[in-house]
């Protein structure tokens, strides 16, 4: 399924962007898979480049190096536009357009349009085709500006942050709808949010950005599975990372593949005074006297979101040095 | 492009209606004071009338002798302000409101181009500005032709006429229409699209105007006539102002050295100082034709460049 010849929702080679040709790059040698029929999350701290790959994906931006495809085409060809929705995070609409006019729209810029479908979407909300955009409420206008996306029935659905500004009940019931879409049509989903718990039990794969890096893409059954809570003795720390010399082992938030096995990943621990909490990638059988839990998804995200940068500690002496 | 189109037409009708509302009444009142200037003319009154710039006075009363043309100087007024209206209020949300709003980008993720939603919506917005501005100077022309270069009327150099008729309302509507619409994808506010589109069109109008006065643009033409011998009629020539005296030697002087008008103390006054001839500057009315073209030029040519420049930016800025 993930080999370099299947299908791919999402495929980047090199990618590189920046705003400003002098500017800090908001991605940069971004190399990753993301195949087909998934629902795939982005997840990231503020700033990463989750909005900025979205865009990319749905042609609003052009790549600066590399290349990134979507369902292998270039984005913002008219082949790519007919295939792939794309729904930013402000949701913009024309706040004096009846919700009709907006689904005129949709219907009448797109090649194919499933009318019934983008109707449905917004009665399921409750929101009244005569009622203007400006004047709905943010989930509501969310729905819309969903319903337009669904209307032109992508085969690729990429969402920035949907879930925003929405309350829970709302939440449950656009999630429901896409989740509907996915197992009804075999949509592939991407959506960024910072709604960890419910990403939990939508999605299948997760792409997770630092620092314009991607340091994951992988399913998320998979992750679940490799990695591991261990409590215990603090002074166990040798073990899970093996007898080799420590400094030259990737102790930090690396989850490559290159570790050699029996030599486990340490994503992020909690040291206390003789306890320590560890989430780690297992690689092999463990050693030493630990308790082990099978992390969440949430858990695991949340490790790597939490690991020190690897140029945080160097940043954080010179900080001390300065003071 | 029909799908783009549509939109471009779902957003501008309020636009394109408020157009022809204007075109509409601009017409009837045309239509109202045109035939009240026929009547007038009509009488009789003032058949007696020479061209010229000097008024024409009543055979009984001597009072002047005047059509009722203030109408027609407020169609040349609506005229010289169009591009200024277009601009601001067509031009800087044409993209401005989009960007602002950041609607582009779902219009841009649907089925639609960049080239597609910036060609049609700017192309509706140019055609209905070609012929809103076309037919306007074509209602204020029909309407002047009566009252053209009378001293009961209008002359060609007036500036309601000059500026207000002709090809270059339709230029200058395009030069509106254009530069507030690349201030409004540059500036990202309507407000402040709209502000700097004010500023941008009001200074261009003015600018040209002052070209006008100073014929920077078009040289006036040096009417000389030897020794005392009458100067040819100003008839419907407009003058610089700049009246005077040629010595033999072909010096220009001022008309004060001698200001007499003709006459013997004028030849005296011209024999003391040496002078030889007399001269005026003025364009001949032919020149309404060649203000009329470099204004169109200049109006037109900014407007394509702006639109060139527009085009180049799309794909960075939006």
């Amino acid at each position: 399924m993930t080999g370099p010849d299947a299908p791919a929702a999402l495929r980047a080679t090199g990618l590189g962007f920046r705003y400003r040709a002098r500017g800090g790059w908001a991605l940069r040698d971004c190399e990753f898979t993301v195949p087909c029929g998934r629902v795939t999350a982005i997840v990231g701290r503020n700033g990463v480049g989750k909005s900025t790959l979205l865009h990319l994906a749905g042609g609003l931006l052009r790549a600066r190096r590399g290349e990134l495809r979507v369902l292998d085409v270039v984005p913002g060809t008219p082949e790519a536009r007919a295939r792939v929705a794309l729904l930013t995070q402000d949701k913009p609409l024309y706040p004096r357009f009846t919700v009709a006019d907006t689904l005129l729209m949709g219907e009448k810029l797109n090649t194919s349009w499933d009318r019934a479908a983008a109707e449905n979407t917004v009665r399921e909300g409750d929101i009244p085709l005569t009622a203007r955009v400006g004047e709905l409420s943010p989930g509501q206008r969310t729905r819309v500006a969903l319903a337009l996306a669904l209307g032109k029935r992508p085969e690729l659905l990429l969402l920035d942050e949907p879930m925003a500004d929405l309350d829970p009940v709302a939440r449950g019931e656009i999630m429901a709808t896409l989740m509907t879409e996915a197992a009804d049509h075999g949509t592939s989903i991407v959506l960024s949010s910072h709604v960890l718990p419910e990403l939990e039990t939508t999605c299948d794969w997760v792409l997770l950005l630092r620092n314009g890096r991607v340091e994951l893409s992988e399913d998320a059954d998979a992750l679940r599975e490799s990695h591991a809570v261990l409590t215990g003795h603090a002074d166990q720390e040798e073990l899970l990372t093996g007898p080799a010399d420590r400094a030259s082992l990737p102790t930090g938030p690396a989850g490559r593949t290159d570790t050699p096995a029996g030599r486990h990943t340490v994503v992020h621990r909690r040291v206390g005074v003789r306890q320590m909490t560890a989430l780690v990638r297992q690689r092999g059988p463990l050693r030493g006297d630990w308790h082990v839990e099978r992390p969440s998804l949430e858990n695991i995200l949340i490790g790597y979101l939490q690991a020190a940068d690897p140029q945080g500690p160097a940043l954080a002496e010179r900080t001390e040095a300065a003071a | 492009m029909n799908g783009s189109l549509w939109l471009a037409w779902r957003q501008q009708r309020t636009l394109v209606g408020a157009g022809a509302a204007v075109l509409a009444a601009a017409a009837a009142l045309a239509a109202y004071y045109r035939s009240g200037m026929l009547d007038a003319l009509r009488t009789g009154l003032f058949d007696h009338c020479d061209p010229g710039p000097l008024y024409c006075a009543r055979g009984d009363t001597g009072s002047p002798l005047l059509l009722d043309i203030q109408p027609l100087q407020y169609l040349g007024a609506l005229n010289i302000v169009l591009p200024v209206l277009i601009g601001v209020f067509w031009g800087a949300p044409l993209l401005g409101r989009d960007r602002e709003l950041g609607t582009h980008r779902v219009i841009l993720a649907q089925g639609v181009s960049r080239g597609q939603w910036f060609a049609s919506r700017f192309a509706l917005a140019a055609v209905t500005a070609t012929a809103l501005s076309g037919l306007l100077a074509a209602v204020f022309a029909w309407w002047w032709r009566p009252a053209a270069d009378r001293s009961y009327g209008l002359f060609w150099y007036e500036t309601s006429a000059l500026s207000g008729s002709g090809p270059r309302v339709v230029a200058a509507a395009l030069f509106g229409l254009a530069a507030g619409t690349l201030l409004g994808l540059l500036a990202r506010r309507v407000l402040a699209a709209m502000g700097l589109t004010l500023l941008a069109t009001g200074v261009m109008t003015l600018v040209l105007e002052w070209t006008h006065k100073t014929r920077l643009l078009v040289a006036p033409h040096t009417y000389v006539s030897a020794g005392i011998a009458p100067k040819p009629l100003m008839g419907e020539k407009w003058t610089t102002g700049n009246y005077g005296l040629i010595t033999a030697s072909g010096r220009h002087d001022d008309v004060l050295n001698c200001p007499f008008p003709s006459g013997a103390e004028l030849r005296a006054c011209m024999d003391r100082h040496g002078y030889v001839a007399r001269f005026y500057e003025a364009n001949p009315a032919g020149d309404y034709w060649t203000f009329q073209w470099i204004d169109t030029a200049v109006l037109g040519g900014l407007a394509v460049l702006l639109t060139v420049v527009t085009v180049l930016l799309l794909r960075r800025r939006v």
